[in-house]
């Protein structure tokens, strides 16, 4: 786990040192020629946004509750609308303070309808998500039917229009993204271990539904800074999709955190880039699909999870216990004659010919005599090499043992008992490590 | 490390170290387990016996405050649980584990020290040591990096044993720990309880094996949704007491913890 | 061309939003009491795409290639979810979520950027475009019809007839889809009819409430149902109507505040399921209060006679309301003549006293012998089991007592009345 966290570390220490308004200006402030400086302060303040969903949204998915944010997402938009039309003031601080409004009273709805209520966790986020994105989209096009000045860009929350965004809002977005990565970041100990194991954490003494309620706030905090760039309806894939692409890449939860950061930020920045260069697209759906590409390309190309290896690890494996079965019979084959046989003894079929070329190459079979014309012996004899019969010899002792172990068990474990005989695949390195 | 761990006790009669007065639980409003009255007042291997459904597990989690008791109190040491958290181990079944978490054994064993740290602080030396010490006790210092899930169950299981070690407590309570664990697994399990009694521990184990439970524990209770008996094996595993225990004769103690829970509707 | 005068209008508007309504409704009865869903809510986003590929590529909407195409996205993310699962270890909420969110914006960029050439835009797909509904008709025998209303009445007869038939298969894979397996039920081939179903409600829906809202038609009428009756298919009928009039009281609603239909129909249903679960009779939030008011009630009344029942067999003075409660009910039971004088009861109120204490004993008396509890701790348990006791486990205790008429302490056990 601490494997990772210097990474994490250095990613806050980046957030902050981008969200520093002050001291962060000469960072953000470097000029990139040909870049506006709005757009630049723009893709910071979205690419924090997107690291610290990643961050948070890599707890959600530990904890097992990765659509957690969902409802929360719908119900803002109600928020925003409230928002403006109570205080009619439209800069984004206000509007996303009512967001963040809607999105705990939506949160709090659900809980309510879980305790007091039959219906089950699926409706009631269904339920909400009617009632709050209903609300808000009967407001917002209220609003718009009504002409209100500024009402206009509400619709922007929608969908997200990052374009729209401020350098004092990207600077907002900063700071609130640097203050949940620190969050999380001091207390990754105490979230993976009520993630990893709830009731330990609740036996030595952590109050796991507090963290839990943490976790929680700081996915509705997510959602809500990450409105403005994503909207409404996809801003919970910021918080699922960086995670599950980082995930197939490491087995260490702080490697997971900075990764899911990283595939956040790029996914948003690449949000910024393409919209910009192509306005009247909205920036959320172009941030999901950034990020929903990182995912493809994990989950078939990661070297341990990825589909990819899995796909060739299984075939490997078919092919050597295959090529275990085609050595047992050579064994018989070699016992039943004068220690030789042909291909076509041991051989039926097409996996049996592959293992045959397994054998083969791995010299555990041995021609008789190189063929010459004057050879007596039929040109296709074959015999165990000395490697192939030590190795033929080991099977054997293997399942041999495996049989007494099988035996010697207490009946309740037997059924327990491993049915794979990894001891009995041919390479000796090919053990899986499940068996005891 | 034991003197430090545990609270002072008081008068000339040695405080229990643990004391169920009155216990009764409930899930939801149904009531699973009545009345329990249990003291276990030295360090030995305690066991904790009972048929399936029977509330072993419950009075555990009781213990530990995972399920609120309805009526009655724990102590330990002569504390209340709150007090006494830091002198607990404990080994959840391990059911309520997800094996595809990101971790390996060495960090699952460092869990065990978080309870020390407090929080926000993170482990440092010291805990890693304890950590690796705990490891190897029960035999598993290779397997250290190794992610959770690859682990056989034995190993699982031994893992968790490792990080109540790494918690240094005065007592251990432990939830099955020999269940679905090969043979070989439940001997060192087995052999880690045995060391610890011997220094001094007291080592509370669920367990639903009536032919090991007479040879490895020195006391036992048993219980089927009420105390039937507790005390010295040989005294209380007598075929009456096992009679009682297992012939479900608590069918009423079912029927009425169901009538509890559907007050309200039919009233 | 239009479909008649203004208030004609509003008649077809309407009547196109009750009819997919009542088809998302029937849809989603089954997603609710199979607690998928969320299901509905991938669904809802994922058939985006192929939407509006079907469009760009000429279909007309509303046409039978968009609904199939609606179906091949369904049926596509689902697929993805469960390969998801398989391939990346990937829970099913992580991997819809992943997939839905994915699709959905797939479908907006396509849509934007197709934008020129199709007819669907950004805000056509979130907000629906019910109001334009009555604007593009065609004529059915002779009639000036919406077009929109003429699919949807398609789509709500074409679930109808599959779904009457249909409908036992639906509920036992439901119920029990391992038991339903090996009666024979194709679940396979039966869950994959609901989720085409599905979609296909879904694209009907999507003119109404646009892709996000669909959910609340979907699930919302059915959740609401579900509190107030339990048999599946009046919970079918139940949602259906609960739709209808949410439909038509929501566009009323939203002509009259001038703004989106589909977002106001979304919280009229919201609002009729939060009056079912406050008002349900067996499990509303008012009935629960009234239950367990009720039971306090009984209680403090219960207590009251026995205290006043025990006073009377030790001939001394009965012991003082424990609470405010049991005060109260002590002056009722005054006022109703239960209680007379200090310390004596009538006939009635001795009765009611004798079973209360008798619950008491009897507990004791059957806890002492099966718990080996000392004497002083017997009290407490059955301070609160002699409320819970009926008449059928009062005898049964007294049956497995075997013996004697008292309890531990030595006092004797009232009889049964």
């Amino acid at each position: 786990m601490s494997g990772g966290l210097p990474s994490s570390a250095a990613l806050v220490a980046a957030a902050s040192g981008l969200s520093a308004s002050p001291t962060g200006s000469t960072v953000i402030g470097m000029a990139v020629p040909g870049v506006p400086y709005n757009t630049l302060v723009v893709a910071c303040g979205v690419a924090a946004v997107g690291c610290a969903a990643g961050v948070v949204g890599s707890l959600a998915l530990l904890r097992k509750r990765p659509l957690v944010g969902d409802a929360a997402a719908h119900a803002t938009l109600a928020g925003v609308a409230g928002a403006f039309l109570l205080t009619g003031r439209r800069d984004l601080a206000s509007l996303l303070t009512g967001a963040l409004v809607a999105a705990l009273v939506g949160l709090g709805a659900l809980v309510l309808v879980r305790r007091v209520t039959r219906t089950r966790d699926d409706a009631a986020t269904a339920i909400v998500i009617g009632g709050g994105f209903g609300l808000g989209i009967a407001l917002v096009s209220g609003i718009t039917a009504r002409g209100i000045p500024g009402g206009g860009g509400l619709e922007h929350f929608l969908l997200g229009h990052a374009a729209a965004l401020t350098a004092d809002d990207a600077r907002l977005l900063m700071a609130v993204s640097a203050t949940a990565i620190t969050l999380v970041v001091l207390a990754l100990k105490e979230f993976t271990l009520v993630a990893f194991d709830a009731s330990f954490a609740a036996a030595t003494g952590w109050p796991i539904v507090l963290l839990d309620q943490a976790l929680v706030t700081l996915v509705a905090v997510m959602v809500v800074v990450g409105l403005p760039a994503a909207g409404a309806v996809l801003v919970t894939a910021l918080i699922v999709i960086p995670p599950v692409a980082a995930r197939q890449w490491t087995e260490r939860v702080g490697t997971l955190v900075a990764l899911a950061g990283g595939v956040g930020a790029t996914a948003a920045v690449a949000g910024v880039v393409v919209t910009s260069a192509r306005p009247g697209l909205p920036t959320g759906p172009v941030i999901v699909l950034a990020a929903a590409c990182f995912c493809l390309v994990s989950v078939v190309a990661s070297p341990r999870r990825g589909w990819l290896v899995r796909t060739l690890r299984a075939a490997a494996e078919r092919r050597a216990w295959a090529a275990g079965l085609l050595l047992d019979a050579c064994v018989r084959a070699a016992e039943r004659g004068d220690g030789t046989f042909t291909v076509t003894d041991v051989t039926d079929g097409r996996t049996a010919r592959a293992a045959w070329r397994m054998l083969e190459h791995e010299g555990l079979v041995e021609r008789l005599h190189e063929p010459t014309a004057e050879a007596r012996v039929p040109r296709d004899a074959w015999r165990l090499s000395v490697r192939g019969l030590d190795r033929a010899r080991q099977r054997q002792r293997r399942a041999a043992e495996w049989v007494a172990a099988f035996d010697r068990a207490p009946a309740a474990a037997k059924e327990r008992f491993s049915l794979d005989l990894p001891a009995c695949a041919i390479t000796t390195d090919a053990g899986d490590t499940r068996a005891t | 490390m034991t003197d430090s761990a545990t609270p002072s006790a008081t008068g000339d009669r040695p405080v229990p170290l643990v004391e169920f007065h009155d216990v009764t639980v409930a899930y939801g409003r149904r009531p699973v387990l009545w009345n329990v009255d249990l003291v276990i007042d030295a360090p030995c291997l305690f066991g904790i016996i009972g048929p399936n459904g029977a509330g072993k597990s419950t009075l555990l989690k009781a213990a530990l405050g995972l399920v609120p008791l309805v009526g009655g109190t724990v102590r330990f040491a002569g504390v209340p649980l709150a007090r006494a958290r830091h002198t607990i181990g404990y080994v959840p079944q391990r059911e309520s584990v997800d094996w595809d978490f990101p971790v390996s054994a060495f960090d699952v064993v460092l869990m065990g020290t978080y309870g020390r740290l407090g929080w926000f602080r993170r482990p440092g030396p010291a805990e890693r040591a304890s950590a690796r010490d705990s490891l190897a006790r029960v035999g598993l210092a290779d397997v250290a990096d190794r992610q959770i899930g690859r682990l056989s169950g034995g190993q699982q299981q031994r893992v968790f044993l490792a990080r109540a070690l790494a918690q240094e407590a005065a007592i251990y309570l432990l939830d099955e720990p020999m269940a679905g664990v090969d043979a070989r697994s439940q001997e060192q399990i087995f052999d880690v309880l045995a060391s610890l009694r011997a220094s001094g521990r007291l080592v509370v184990v669920v367990h639903h094996d009536l032919r090991t439970a007479a040879e490895w524990f020195d006391r036992v209770a048993l219980i089927d949704m009420r105390l039937v008996a507790a005390g010295p094996t040989a005294t209380v595993l007598t075929p009456d007491n096992l009679r009682r225990t297992y012939s479900g004769q608590v069918e009423l103690l079912r029927e009425v913890g169901l009538a509890v829970a559907e007050r309200g509707r039919t009233s | 061309m239009m479909a008649g005068t203004a208030g004609g209008m509003h008649l077809w508007a309407i009547a196109t939003a009750s009819v997919v309504a009542a088809a998302c409704a029937l849809v989603g009865t089954l997603l609710v009491v199979r607690r998928q869903s969320l299901l509905g809510d991938a669904i809802g986003h994922a058939v985006l795409p192929g939407i509006a590929l079907a469009v760009l590529a000429g279909a007309r909407p509303g046409g039978v290639a968009v609904f199939g195409a609606a179906v091949a996205c369904a049926l596509v993310t689902v697929g993805l979810v469960q390969v998801l699962r398989a391939v990346a270890g990937l829970a099913e909420d992580a991997g819809a979520g992943v997939v839905f969110t994915s699709l959905f914006a797939a479908g907006v960029v396509i849509v934007t950027l197709g934008a020129s050439r199709i007819d669907l835009d950004a805000s056509c797909v979130l907000y629906g475009i019910l109001e334009m509904v009555p604007f593009d008709t065609v004529p059915v025998g002779g009639v000036e019809v919406p077009r929109g209303f003429v699919s949807s009445a398609a789509v709500l007869a074409a679930l109808v007839a599959v779904a009457v038939p249909t409908w036992k298969l639906q509920v036992f894979s439901a119920f029990d889809p391992d038991g339903a397996r090996a009666a024979g039920v194709p679940v396979a081939a039966v869950t994959t009819g609901l989720l085409a179903a599905t979609a296909v409600a879904t694209v009907a829906g999507f003119e109404v409430v646009g892709a996000v809202l669909v959910v609340a038609l979907l699930v919302v009428p059915a959740a609401a149902a579900e509190l107030l009756v339990h048999r599946l298919h009046r919970v079918a009928l139940l949602a259906v109507a609960f739709a209808v009039g949410g439909a038509i009281v929501g566009y009323l609603l939203a002509y009259r505040w001038n703004t989106s239909a589909g977002g106001v129909i979304a919280v009229v249903l919201v609002a009729q399921y939060v009056v079912a679960a406050l008002l349900a009779p067996e499990d509303g939030c008012v009935a629960q209060v009234a239950g367990r008011v009720r039971f306090a009630w009984r209680v403090a009344r219960e207590d009251r006679l026995a205290a006043v029942w025990r006073a009377m067999e030790q001939r001394g003075t009965p012991a003082g309301p424990r609470s405010a409660l049991e005060h109260l009910a002590g002056w009722w039971l005054r006022v109703r003549g239960r209680i007379v004088g200090a310390a004596s009861l009538s006939a009635a109120g001795r009765r009611e006293a004798e079973m209360v204490v008798r619950s008491h004993r009897l507990w004791e008396a059957w806890l002492g012998r099966h718990a080996d509890l000392p004497l002083d701790h017997l009290h407490p348990p059955a301070e609160w089991v002699e409320h819970h006791l009926g008449e059928a486990a009062r005898r049964r205790i007294e049956a497995e007592l075997e013996h004697g008429r008292g309890d531990p302490h030595g006092r004797e056990i009232p009889p049964e009345a």
